[in-house]
């Protein structure tokens, strides 16, 4: 086990938590509700972007991303949890540097969004194409979001540490 | 007791061994992940459905609403397949756990509550049936039932 590791899951916090057999089912419980919300109010945020569904007006396609963001919250607190009880699991895993990799790509394509073409969202009406920018977003949002969901599940099975 | 043999059929079939015995990350891992995408796409869906019932995003014309019904019926062809493979894998233990015979129940119901929720709007009337505390019982229960059914089939790796 790679020193970091062994040292986190000697903690007493990690070693408290691990003993609460009930805590890993219950996190991995909210976990899967946390992707449901995650992904559908960020994915048909994204497919509005990517220009389906024009007769909704894009600002008000966007009305579903506090449960967007909810989930997400949802998953990174039982993700970190997860992380402190058995990191052993996932520093090693070429899956986990893949997830946390999209992470980051999702997170930073929402903020270029939101402080860049953010602001023009409110000009499109209900009936319009959204521009090239839009759809790029859109279609980067709602790729990192399934490559994440893709290698949070397949995390058990590609590189594994153990 | 004829059942019972079926099952055991199955899950001591070639296809059967290929999917939990296969060192693959195609078998039983791409199964797996294949019904995890199908969830995020039908919970993904029923939820925003949902939500707009209950008067979350009001700009969104509920005409539009309809269009989240194919995407919902995708995810759930994505599930029924993956799901009846990962079942026919492990047959005669999953037929006779609760907890996995709970999550059918929720599902079932999970679908039904659709369905009706499908009619209502597809029935006209427009904004008038979010005024029917009916549709909003609908959309709750839908909610939960959702969640509900998550729960069943992750703890369906715990409670044997």
């Amino acid at each position: 086990m790679d020193p970091f590791s062994a040292w986190l899951e000697a903690t007493r916090i990690s070693t408290t938590m691990r003993n609460m057999t009930w805590l890993w089912p219950t996190c991995e419980s909210i976990h899967f509700i946390g992707l449901g919300l995650l992904i559908g109010g960020a994915g048909y945020f994204d497919l509005r972007l990517l220009g389906f569904m024009r007769r909704v007006p894009v600002g008000a396609a966007k009305a579903f991303m506090p449960w967007a963001i909810a989930g997400f919250a949802m998953n990174f607190v039982t993700g970190t949890l997860f992380f402190v009880m058995a990191p052993h699991m996932y520093v090693p895993s070429a899956a986990w540097w893949a997830k946390v990799f999209f992470i980051v790509v999702a997170g930073l394509n929402a903020m270029f969004f939101e402080t860049t073409l953010g602001t023009r969202v409110m000009l499109l009406g209900p009936n319009e194409d959204t521009p090239l920018s839009f759809k790029i977003v859109g279609g980067v949002s709602l790729f990192s979001w399934f490559a994440v969901l893709f290698f949070g599940r397949m995390l058990p099975y590609i590189g594994t540490g153990n | 007791m004829r059942m019972a043999a079926w099952l055991h059929t199955l899950q001591n079939s070639a296809f059967s061994a290929w999917v939990v015995g296969s060192d693959s990350i195609w078998a039983y891992p791409m199964i797996l992940t294949m019904h995890t995408v199908g969830l995020g796409i039908v919970v993904g869906a029923a939820v925003i459905v949902d939500l707009r019932l209950l008067g979350v995003g009001p700009g969104v014309p509920l005409d539009e609403v309809k269009r989240l019904f194919p995407i919902f019926w995708v995810g759930f062809f994505i599930n029924l397949v993956s799901g009846v493979m990962l079942f026919v894998s492990e047959a005669a233990d999953k037929a006779t756990q609760p907890v996995f015979l709970l999550k059918l129940s929720l599902i079932a119901i999970g679908v039904a509550v659709t369905v009706r929720i499908r009619r209502r709007l597809f029935g006209g009337g427009g904004a008038s049936i979010l005024a029917a505390s009916g549709v909003r019982t609908l959309a709750m229960g839908s909610l939960f039932v959702w969640a509900g059914a998550i729960v069943a089939g992750r703890l369906m790796a715990y409670l044997k």
